[in-house]
């Protein structure tokens, strides 16, 4: 049974493995949206049904999604829409189980959102290592065309849509919406230079609606059940439910759907049960490894939702959030965030390129103490140089948290460069645990 | 082209007019503002904005921009010096700076790298990186011509986009990610491709260099110096970069009349034959050396022996005062008429005539904005390099369309819209069918029976052809060794409404670099200077009789055969090699009682000789020359004359001297100056007006005296024939012979077409770092023939015709048609002009290497 603090949306049935076929599915009303969008409803409606709900991006921007479908331009021209399930943001892991365990629901999301966009192709950019998920998403994509939900003349209704799912290759950088498209060309998969937005040119440069596989999955029920019902959610600037992917220090780590704006607390102690006995939350990442981190004292008593995020110096991003508690070293977890960020720049422009690898080098010198404070400073330094000067948010993704974690810590790092001995002691693994199931939604 | 609208824009506070959609980095620069950029290189298509190096500060907008992919708009307010850009750019620097080596004193780019220029002027001045940089093995053979050096590379990919979507050769590759990101090709294969010496222009910093320049010299060692290049008919715009008075490195001078900005790897790498071993560096006798006094002495009394109306000229290899003093010698001094500057034979004078009508010509230019562009006859590739990337520009970013027709495959088949093959020699019955499918708008498509040849390819080029509005026709010189074709092409041109319509044109890839310079400076059998009519100039009872027009260049070599000519000049020719049917032209210069030849190479010819003299190179020449599109250009010596070498135009005036005729020619300005009184088209010009960018004689005011075109009736009927196509195949008598020879043997009779490939003569034999790519006899045929015959690639097979033969490899091409082979000309060892007999003739293929049973003859 779900937590009581959980409100189950998307995730509802999630027990259910019979949801995951079509017959499941329909079983639970699923598809009606969809019958009804093709059926009854103009684009247009589904458009300002979309706008109307305020439903914001869950792949990291925030972004009003139904404003997004409805900056592509109308005409005669070839459209399309890609689903982003490329999730590789270290923390997040929701999308994953959004597909696995309800993968017709994000189909039928994708069929109403490529009515709205006019879009005639559809396809699922899912990372190379969503092995599984893949599979069930070909099985259920399948399953979608059988039933007429997908191909030619859907329902009867002379509206066609393609949906392919596409397998990446494992790059961290094709989860950007541009470097997507670039890979789905079969480019290497670098981001384009904005303008233009993909919404005016992107796929084989024509318009393109590209969403987050959890955006596109709250279609259906936005669509079915009205804007307003949606809106009945979470706070008035985020609005819905959101699964949130909780991870590190805490006892029960996995995804938990929640009403936008429920306070931090409750989510970190009461559904993830909070660090072990004896140990509290130092800091936490409240949007994946890409947000700045908070303190305890100055996010745990936060809603959590976009505003109280941005407003705090941070962002709710793809509603991830890793926990570190008093035993993590900060030191520690900003080099392993930068490596992450140095490993998967594309190398493209240069202060993401040159920036993280440069970071690395003197976090490492950092840690093993062979720094000094102005290294410090010049680690803050570097961080300011890069944000704002990149092609693509890739490299303030590592600049904005190690910034921060300098700025907020930075007594703990000058403790650590001088007793390198002692810091070599502690476990710089402890950051990123996994959880312990793979799919830890419903704690047994 | 409608007027771009203009917007003004305040950058720095200073107010700028720009075109609208300009970008930013562009307007400022008109501006005097300059802002410093790494990966832009608008020559390569759209900007990218990777260095990030060009961030700018737009008031309303809040994050900084990169100025080179921000358009203009009007009214924007630009900074380029606030603190906040300041910051940024300093920063950028500083992460370029990270990974580079600093290496500069050992570096080649070291004082004309933008790297260092734009670290003195936006960079920290200091470093604070103290962490070990990155390294790679260095340098490495990106190609046997370019090495490279991965740790000097700052990643503006400029290389990799020129080799993606410049050439189009997709070899280039950016390989790994992030900052161990680097620059290579497949499994390390070498980068080999005709244009890659671009990619050592485009770089920012010392990680492409040329072998050919590594080492040779510093920025403060050396001088440029703009010329023009003329190995072939694409007169690319060229700076020699010269020290101690040698050329060491070639490198591009922006001409988008002309070039674009590129060079191919011939123009580029072909400079160390200006001092090769081979070189003529003094005149000479037969086997005796000799001072120019006893040379130009013995000349000219030899060829006034031979009396009037008895000497010929053929010219190659000359500028257009070179070309123009020739056949005033031989108009004016020898009494003759017979001067040809074609290798093989042309369009009559009056085609020629309406061909020159500025509203029948096409511009470079006007590829960039065609419809559609067909090609005939050429591949550009070989024939003219630089148009090949010029397509490929029309095709990738104006959404243009190619049509090809051709006798070999080309590379640009792969992105054309309609491909033709037609036999070789049968360019005017192609044209001929492919005019009646244009005007018969496919009403009579059952009757007429285009599939017999072409296999319906005429209808398909005509379909991409007939509602096109800007079309450009790029045609090769050769196709007019077929009879009567390029008298169909204007009638083709006619029916594409080529002259009324703005922005279409025919361009021709000429064989020879300056072979439209030539012809206009009147050396032509049936022109004189400015495509006049050619004038009698002496009087006396023999010239009287002597026809009117003289002999084109194959008629010379008949008449040498036959006695009916004692002299012959050769000014930068080498028929024996050159010109189709050799063992003819070794028999043609035998026979002559007294051969000059002017040249820069020895060679068969010059061994053939009387008297030899040498010529100066365009690194060393000064002259004019034009382009196919009538763009007259300088060619300015640049680099010192190796040996006793002279200025051709002085041994040429003291020729004449010699011969009683004094020309007034005692310097280029005044032989320009003669030409242009003699050639009414080039009128008034001087060195002043050509410049640095040249001048199409079409758009000066003397283009109004060019000579009109004749009445149709009275111009065409004695080149045109009766019927195109079917003339040129008169002496197949012995083919059907050779087939019936051979039943049972493993031989095939074939139509041959021969070709000149980019990389055959002196260009790859006297450049030693060219030499890897001289390529060696290969006879091409289709998949088809060869399973037929039981060949393989590589197989060794003999191609003979009439009792003379040549070897080559069997190289078996998927879009070379049936019953067709090609040969290379001009190679040394098996050259294809053996076999040509002035025209399509049958040629048998023998293999070689026969299994044990099949040798027994």
């Amino acid at each position: 049974m779900p937590h009581r603090l959980e409100t189950r949306v998307l995730l509802e049935h999630a027990e259910d493995p019979k949801l995951r076929t079509i017959d499941g599915y329909r079983g639970f009303g699923g598809y009606s949206s969809l019958e009804k969008a093709y059926r009854e409803m103009e684009a247009d409606e589904v458009l300002k049904a979309l706008e109307d709900s305020g439903l914001r991006g869950r792949g990291g921007a925030g972004f009003s999604m139904g404003k997004k479908a409805s900056f592509l331009p109308r005409g005669e021209m070839a459209k399309y829409l890609c689903c982003n399930a490329d999730e590789s943001e270290p923390g997040a892991f929701k999308d994953r189980e959004l597909m696995q365990r309800n993968p017709h629901q994000l189909i039928e999301g994708i069929a109403i959102a490529a009515l709205a966009a006019d879009a005639g192709h559809a396809f699922i950019f899912i990372r190379g290592e969503y092995d599984a998920q893949a599979d069930i998403l070909d099985a259920a994509v399948a399953e979608a065309y059988e039933a007429g939900y997908l191909g030619t003349d859907i329902l009867g209704t002379h509206r066609d849509l393609e949906l392919v799912v596409h397998r990446g290759a494992g790059a961290y950088i094709c989860g950007e919406e541009t470097a997507l498209l670039d890979a789905l060309e079969g480019k290497r998969g670098n981001p384009r230079l904005k303008p233009p937005f993909p919404a005016v040119q992107g796929l084989y440069g024509g318009p393109t609606l590209i969403n987050n596989v959890e955006t596109l999955s709250n279609v259906p029920g936005i669509v079915g059940k009205g804007a307003d019902w949606f809106k009945g959610f979470g706070t008035e600037q985020s609005p819905g439910t959101k699964v949130v992917s909780v991870s590190g220090c805490v006892q029960r780590p996995g995804n938990y759907e929640v009403e936008l704006g429920i306070p931090t607390r409750e989510l970190i102690y009461d559904l993830a049960g909070g660090p072990e006995q004896g140990h509290e939350v130092k800091a936490f990442y409240p949007g994946g490894s890409s947000s700045p981190v908070l303190t305890a004292e100055e996010g745990l008593d936060l809603p959590y939702s976009f505003e109280a995020m941005a407003e705090a110096g941070s962002m709710l991003g793809s509603g991830s959030v890793i926990v570190a508690d008093d035993r993590v070293s900060i030191p520690h977890m900003a080099l392993r965030t930068a490596r992450f960020y140095h490993h998967e720049s594309c190398g493209k422009c240069t202060p993401c390129r040159e920036g993280t690898n440069w970071t690395v080098k003197m976090l490492e010198r950092v840690v093993r103490g062979e720094a000094t404070p102005m290294d410090l400073d010049i680690v803050a330094s570097v961080q300011e140089n890069i944000i704002g000067h990149c092609l693509c948010v890739l490299g303030d993704s590592m600049a904005m948290p190690v910034g921060a974690m300098v700025r907020k810590f930075r007594d703990e790092f000058e403790q650590v460069m001088a007793a390198a001995g002692e810091a070599q002691e502690i476990d710089p693994h402890v950051v990123v645990q996994a959880p312990p199931e793979t799919l830890g939604a419903t704690p047994a | 082209m409608s007027d771009a609208k203009q917007v003004t824009l305040i950058i720095d506070g200073r107010e700028v007019t720009a075109t609208e959609g300009e970008m930013l980095h562009d307007a400022a620069k008109q501006g005097d503002v300059e802002i410093p950029v790494f990966c832009y290189e608008p020559k390569l298509g759209e900007p990218v904005g990777a260095c990030r190096m060009c961030l700018v500060e737009i008031e309303g907008i809040p994050k900084l921009q990169t100025s080179c992919s921000t358009p203009v708009r009007d009214g924007m307010v630009v900074h380029t010096r606030t603190d906040q850009v300041k910051h940024a750019q300093s920063a950028v620097v500083e992460f370029l700076l990270v990974n580079h080596p600093l290496d500069c004193p050992v570096c080649d780019k070291g004082g004309e790298c933008p790297l260092q220029d734009i670290s003195m002027g936006w960079g920290p001045g200091k470093s604070r990186m103290i962490d070990q940089k990155r390294h790679f093995e260095k340098p490495i053979e990106l190609s046997p011509l370019v090495a490279i050096d991965r740790e000097r590379c700052i990643l503006c990919y400029r290389c990799v986009r020129f080799s993606q979507e410049v050439a189009e050769d997709d070899q280039l590759q950016l390989l790994e990610r992030g900052d161990r990101t680097f620059v290579g090709t497949f499994d390390d294969r070498p980068y080999i491709a005709p244009f890659h010496g671009n990619i050592t222009d485009l770089c920012p910093v010392g990680a492409l260099t040329n072998y050919t320049y590594r080492f040779r010299a510093r920025p403060w060692d050396i001088e440029q110096a703009g010329s023009v290049c003329t190995l072939c008919p694409s007169q690319c715009n060229v700076s020699f970069t010269v020290r101690d008075e040698r050329v060491k490195r070639v490198i591009a001078r922006d001409n988008a009349d002309v070039d674009d900005g590129w060079l191919c790897d011939k123009g580029r790498y072909g400079f160390e034959m200006f001092n090769a071993e081979e070189r003529v560096t003094a005149p000479r006798g037969r086997g005796a050396a000799a001072t120019f006094e006893e040379a130009i002495a013995t000349t000219a009394e030899r060829l006034k022996a031979a009396g009037p109306g008895r000497v010929a000229a053929i010219v190659g290899d000359a500028s257009n005062e070179e070309g123009y003093l020739v056949q005033r010698i031989v108009r004016e001094a020898l009494g003759s008429a017979d001067v040809d500057s074609r290798v093989s034979r042309g369009p009559s004078r009056s085609s020629l005539v309406r061909l020159a009508q500025p509203e029948v010509g096409a511009r470079v230019r006007d590829i960039d904005d065609a419809d559609v562009i067909l090609v005939l006859g050429i591949d550009p590739l070989h024939a003219s390099p630089i148009l090949d990337l010029r397509i490929r520009k029309a095709m990738r970013r104006n959404g243009a369309r190619l049509a090809l027709a051709t006798e070999r495959p080309t590379t640009l088949d792969g992105g054309a819209d309609a491909v033709a093959r037609y036999a070789p020699g049968e360019a005017a019955h192609f044209l001929a069918e492919l005019k009646a499918a244009l005007t018969d708008a496919g009403s009579s498509s059952e009757h007429s029976a285009p599939e017999a040849r072409s296999e319906g390819a005429p209808a398909a080029l005509a379909e991409t052809l007939r509602d096109a509005e800007r079309v450009v026709v790029i045609w090769g010189e050769r196709i007019a060794r077929d009879q009567g074709a390029v008298e169909v092409l204007l009638e083709l041109s006619a029916a594409l409404d080529v002259p009324g319509t703005e922005g279409s044109g025919l361009l021709e890839v000429p064989e020879l670099a300056n072979a439209r310079g030539l012809r206009e400076a009147g050396c032509l059998p049936d022109c004189g200077p400015g495509l006049t009519e050619p004038k009698r100039m002496l009087s006396t009872s023999e010239v009287q009789n002597s026809p009117f027009d003289g002999r084109g260049t194959e008629e010379i070599r008949e008449a040498l055969i036959a006695g009916e000519l004692d002299g012959l000049i050769l000014f930068g020719v080498d028929p024996v090699r050159d010109f189709s049917d050799s063992p003819a032209w070794q028999q043609a210069i035998q026979a002559a009682e007294f051969v000059v030849t002017f040249s820069t190479f020895e060679n068969e010819t010059t061994a053939m000789s009387d008297v030899v003299l040498p010529l100066e190179t365009h690194a060393e020449k000064d002259g004019t020359v034009t382009h196919p599109d009538g763009r007259i250009q300088r060619v300015r010596p640049s680099a010192a004359r190796p040996g006793d070498i002279r200025p051709n135009w002085g041994v040429l005036a003291e020729l004449a001297l010699s011969l009683g005729l004094d020309t007034g020619v005692s310097s280029q300005p005044t032989a320009l100056a003669a030409l242009a009184d003699a050639a009414p088209i080039y009128s008034g010009l001087t060195n002043e007006e050509i410049a640095g960018r040249g001048i199409r004689w079409q758009d000066r005011p003397a283009a109004s005296m060019r000579p009109v075109v004749e009445d149709e009736a009275a111009g065409t009927p004695s080149s045109l024939g009766d019927r195109p196509g079917e003339e040129g195949r008169s002496e197949n008598g012995d083919g059907a012979d050779s087939a019936k020879r051979s039943e049972g043997a493993p031989t095939s009779s074939f139509k041959l077409g021969t070709y000149r490939d980019l990389w055959t003569g002196a260009i790859t034999e006297l450049n030693p770092p060219l030499r890897f790519l001289a390529p060696k006899q290969r006879v091409e045929m289709s998949v088809g023939d060869a399973e037929r015959l039981g060949l393989t690639i590589g197989d060794e097979v003999q191609v003979g015709q009439n009792g003379t033969s040549v070897t080559a490899h069997v190289d078996v091409k998927e879009r070379v048609a049936d019953g067709t082979v090609f040969l290379i000309e001009g190679i040394k060892g098996g050259n294809a002009n053996a076999l040509l007999n002035g025209g399509p003739v049958e040629v048998t293929v023998e293999k070689l290497s026969l299994p044990a049973g099949g040798a027994a003859e």
